[in-house]
């Protein structure tokens, strides 16, 4: 299945770049995320709560940057599975410097299985979207928590918005 | 002994007696395998791969078996010593893979077991099932059979890198020559898509285990409860006789539970590892993924005519998606669909070609039809295409090619021997019934209007009371035992197996006639091995053709029993004076009558024997049928598609079915109006959806477009009757016909609707999505 859109982020392109690679702002911004921890140079475990459609659960997973060319792009490599399957996802994000701050391209190939296939595949497309809006959203706002120079907050959010996250 | 006159009893056979069977069903006190629960019973969840093609690497079953309330995990190789899944058909040169009841290091589909978990409660169960964690390998996978032919696909099994499980040709007469000296020939490819088959009840089993008597008891519900005991005790070691196999109520099979699957015997592996009960139920979400589908052809048709319409040949060839492994029928379903497909038309000349191959799916097999609706839509679809072609009307067509009513018993080029029949007549009373001739007036105008109307015909045929034992795997015979008890009550022991079919009622009718007895006192009882001798089972619409048969020659049997003892019994000088006849003997030569009751109680007391006879009043019968049946029939569907929503409205549906004689016509309008619910679902909405990963993704009902009540139209139903000659009752069977008939109906009807924006054929389902992009299409074309 291919995933493509675009978003917007309020900051200049090298402000958006950084905030994207930033595991502590990543942790806050990934909905459903409960944890994340750095495993290697640019690769990160997390822990993510999924609920589609009439599943919910648990999911372990892995994201890699890769191929970095700051600040106009990066690819993102994530796999999560857990007890209701697995999500495979492979993309390139493209930033680009405009008027109101930085345009995101993201474009790649998504890949599920297991339960969440042959039960949530309707749901698949809207609720990627969906996510992606709301991490851009989260990401705009933990950008401007850093700006006005909040302490940064180490716990993750009490309630990871599990209800919020219940596509 | 009293002379009395005789009251004449009305006939039970041919009335619509409403099922016996129901009262306990809108009570809810039927019992399913879930309602059975034994003391000590355990709960088995099992643990499935996401992955429709994987290696295992390892499986840390640690977690699942520190769980309190978890008693056992079992893993592949903890199974080794239970035998694979049997597949009960011999082609030439056919592949079986063996299929472990439990993945040992290499998962072929989405829902293979790799272990399962065994608990106190049927939550901690699943709750272990989740802590199980499985390091999978995963490997490309295939799920588009022709996909899976091509070079360079991966291989199912590394075994056979080509994926094909089988070839498998047939011929009669000489197609080639046929279509060398037609005027015409039409090719067309088409699919017939993955159906799920959605039994009311999901499958599932208990198992109980006497260690000291090695006694073993399976309830499960199943089609075929004697050949799941034959197949399960060599799967498990066990001697035949020691595993007692029930079939409680069984909420629905249409073919998916003539089969013996891996988790019965996994579920009877552990009980008696155990030496608890331990009980399976499958979800829904299972039931998609891991129970047998059918259909999954994609056909290339070719027909060859005269230009007067007259079929000189058919051929086709069939890739069979056969999913990941054979359960216990896979590879002979579509040679079913080569023996039916010259359908109703006088065609010498046919060739089939059938390649079957490996997808990583789950199997496909018998499913409501099973190989004759693929068949019969693919005929039933050529025939218009051809009338199409030459422009000819559909109906004429087809007048000018049936098999004529002189001509049974008709041998086919398929080497069949189609029974009886007057195709024409029944054709007829159908297109009376919907006034074709009317109807194509109005469609005509309603066409100047710019309207989709279209009509649809599809004249089937199917091959039912399966059937002769050398054409069936495991035999087509079938058993019955009429038991007279000494109060002159009967119980009737069957070897078919219904879930749903209503024999209970028919065979009481059956029965009540032939002995004169009220239906009350008459039990049928059947799905039990200990209570029932063999007997084959209910599926391929056998249950009264062949089990009927069986039953009603036991009945003839019990009479000349009574016979003889009412002779005895009324002191005849002469015996030949006595007849049997509304429930007494009467000697014709004195007036003396005596009552089956009082002769039951004297053939037990045996005061006094008859000659040639010995005590009770039992009989048993095993019958081979020496033919198939061969209901047919005619379906017309009128049909308008709403050109701004690609909505399809059936506006008539008439269908008109030769099944044969009818013992209850109410159940008969009940089995004919759920097949044609099954066909209709086909042609409009439902489709098992594999992505090219060999994911499900239609795996529940939100997704699987199972028809509703609501998309069914009103059906207006008639009969005709040419009484089969293969058995005593005259009848054929109804289970299939009205699935088989509906489908090319349907579609016919929608190609007929679209036949002016130049559609000839469209693939089903016909999704309003599929028809709204087709309109919009062809008229943007057109523009």
């Amino acid at each position: 299945m291919k995933i493509a859109g675009a978003a917007q982020s309020p900051f200049a392109i090298e402000r958006t770049y950084e905030l994207m690679q930033d595991p502590a702002v990543l942790a806050r911004a990934i909905p459903g995320c409960q944890s994340l921890s750095r495993t290697g140079e640019a690769e990160y475990k997390l822990q993510l709560k999924v609920i589609l459609a009439s599943l919910s659960g648990a999911f372990e997973g892995q994201v890699r940057l890769l191929d970095p060319l700051p600040p106009t792009s990066f690819r993102m490599v994530v796999e999560g599975s857990g007890k209701i399957g697995f999500v495979k996802g492979d993309g390139v994000l493209t930033l680009t410097a405009i008027d109101t701050g930085t345009e995101i391209a993201y474009s790649g190939e998504a890949q599920i299985g297991g339960n969440i296939a042959s039960v949530g595949q309707r749901m698949v497309d809207t609720t990627a979207r969906l996510l992606i809006k709301r991490f851009f959203k989260k990401l705009a706002a933990e950008g401007k928590k850093a700006g006005e120079g909040d302490a940064q907050d180490d716990e993750l959010p009490e309630s990871p918005a599990a209800e919020d996250e219940n596509v | 002994m009293s002379s009395t006159t005789i009251t004449r009893r009305e006939k039970l056979v041919g009335k619509r007696i409403r099922r016996r069977e129901d009262p306990r069903m809108i009570t809810g006190t039927a019992t399913y395998v879930d309602d059975i629960k034994l003391p000590n019973m355990l709960y088995a969840a099992f643990v499935r791969s996401p992955h429709a093609a994987a290696n295992i690497r390892s499986i840390d079953i640690s977690k699942a078996a520190a769980l309190p309330g978890v008693v056992a995990v079992y893993v592949g190789k903890d199974t080794k010593d239970v035998g694979g899944v049997v597949c009960g058909v011999d082609l030439p040169g056919l592949r079986k893979p063996h299929h472990n009841v439990i993945a040992i290091d290499r998962v072929y589909l989405v829902g293979h077991s790799v272990a399962v978990v065994v608990a106190t409660d049927r939550y901690v169960a699943a709750d272990g099932a989740d802590l199980i964690e499985v390091d999978y390998e995963v490997l490309e996978a295939v799920a588009d059979p022709e996909k899976a032919i091509a070079a360079g696909a991966p291989a199912v099994h590394p075994e056979w890198p080509d994926n094909i499980a089988f070839r498998f040709e047939q011929k009669g007469g000489d197609a080639d020559a046929a279509f060398a000296e037609a005027d015409v020939v039409c090719k067309q490819r088409m699919i017939s898509q993955r159906m799920v088959a959605n039994p009311m009840e999901t499958r599932g089993c208990v198992a109980s285990w006497h260690s000291a008597d090695r006694a073993l008891t399976i309830y499960t519900s199943t089609q075929i409860p004697h050949l799941a005991r034959t197949i399960l005790a060599g799967m498990l070691g066990l001697e035949e006789n020691r595993l007692r196999l029930i079939a409680p109520e069984v909420g629905g099979g249409f073919g998916c539970k003539l089969n013996v699957y891996a988790e019965e015997a996994v579920v009877s592996f552990a009980a008696m590892k155990l030496g608890r009960p331990v009980k399976w139920i499958e979800t829904r979400r299972e039931n998609f993924l891991t129970t047998i589908q059918g259909r999954g052809h994609v056909d290339y048709w070719e027909i060859a005519a005269k230009r007067d319409g007259t079929i000189l040949g058919v051929k086709v060839k069939i890739i069979q998606d056969l999913g990941a492994y054979h359960q216990l029928l896979t590879p002979a379903i579509p040679t079913l669909s080569v023996l039916m497909m010259p359908g109703l038309y006088n065609t010498r000349n046919i060739q089939a070609e059938i390649v079957g191959v490996f997808t990583n799916c789950v199997p496909t097999d018998a499913v409501r039809g099973a190989g004759r609706p693929e068949a019969t839509y693919g005929i039933e679809r050529m025939v218009d295409i051809l009338a199409a072609e030459l422009k000819m009307e559909p109906a004429d067509i087809r007048f000018k090619n049936f098999v004529a009513a002189d001509q049974f018993p008709f041998a086919t080029a398929t080497g069949l021997n189609y029974d009886s029949g007057d195709y024409a007549n029944t054709f007829h009373k159908a297109l009376d019934m919907i006034g074709y001739k009317k109807l194509r007036e109005e469609q005509a105008a309603a066409r100047k209007q710019g309207r989709l109307v279209g009509i649809g015909i599809s004249t089937y045929g199917e091959i039912c009371a399966m059937g002769p034992s050398p054409a069936v795997a495991a035999g087509g015979w079938e058993s019955a035992t009429v038991k007279v008890e000494p109060s002159g009550k009967v119980t009737i022991l069957t070897g078919i197996s219904p879930h749903g079919q209503g024999e209970e009622t028919t065979f009481a009718q059956i029965a009540a006639d032939e002995l004169g007895v009220p239906i009350d006192d008459i039990l049928v009882l059947h799905g039990d091995t200990s209570i029932v001798q063999y007997g084959i089972g209910t599926f391929g619409s056998r249950g009264t053709a062949v089990g009927g048969t069986a039953l009603y020659l036991a009945l003839q049997d019990i009479k000349d029993k009574v016979l003889k003892w009412g002779a005895m019994l009324l002191d005849a000088a002469d015996p030949s004076t006595v007849r049997f006849e509304g429930g007494q003997c009467i000697d014709d030569a004195t007036g003396k009558t005596i009552f089956f009751q009082t002769i039951a109680g004297a053939a037990y007391r045996a005061m006094k024997i008859p000659a040639h006879s010995e005590p009770g009043l039992v009989a048993t019968r095993f019958w081979e049928p020496g033919n198939f049946t061969y209901p047919f029939g005619a379906h017309i569907v009128h049909s308008e598609i709403d050109p701004e929503t690609g909505q399809v409205e059936i506006k008539r549906y008439v269908m008109v079915d030769d099944i044969g004689n009818i013992l209850n016509p109410m159940l008969v309008d009940g089995q004919l109006h759920g097949g044609a619910s099954w066909g209709l679902g086909q042609a409009l909405w439902e489709h098992a959806i594999y992505d090219d990963n060999g994911q499900l993704v239609t795996g529940e009902f939100m997704d699987y477009a199972l028809a509703r009540a609501r998309n069914m139209p009103w059906i207006e139903s008639a009969h005709t009757c040419t009484p089969s000659p293969v058995n005593p009752l005259g009848v054929k069977g109804v289970g299939e016909a009205g699935t088989i008939g509906s489908t090319p109906a349907m579609v016919n009807s929608v190609v007929d609707a679209l036949s002016p924006l130049g559609v000839r054929h469209v693939d089903m389902p016909l999704t309003p999505e599929k028809l709204w992009q087709l309109i919009s299409t062809r008229r943007t074309e057109a523009k």
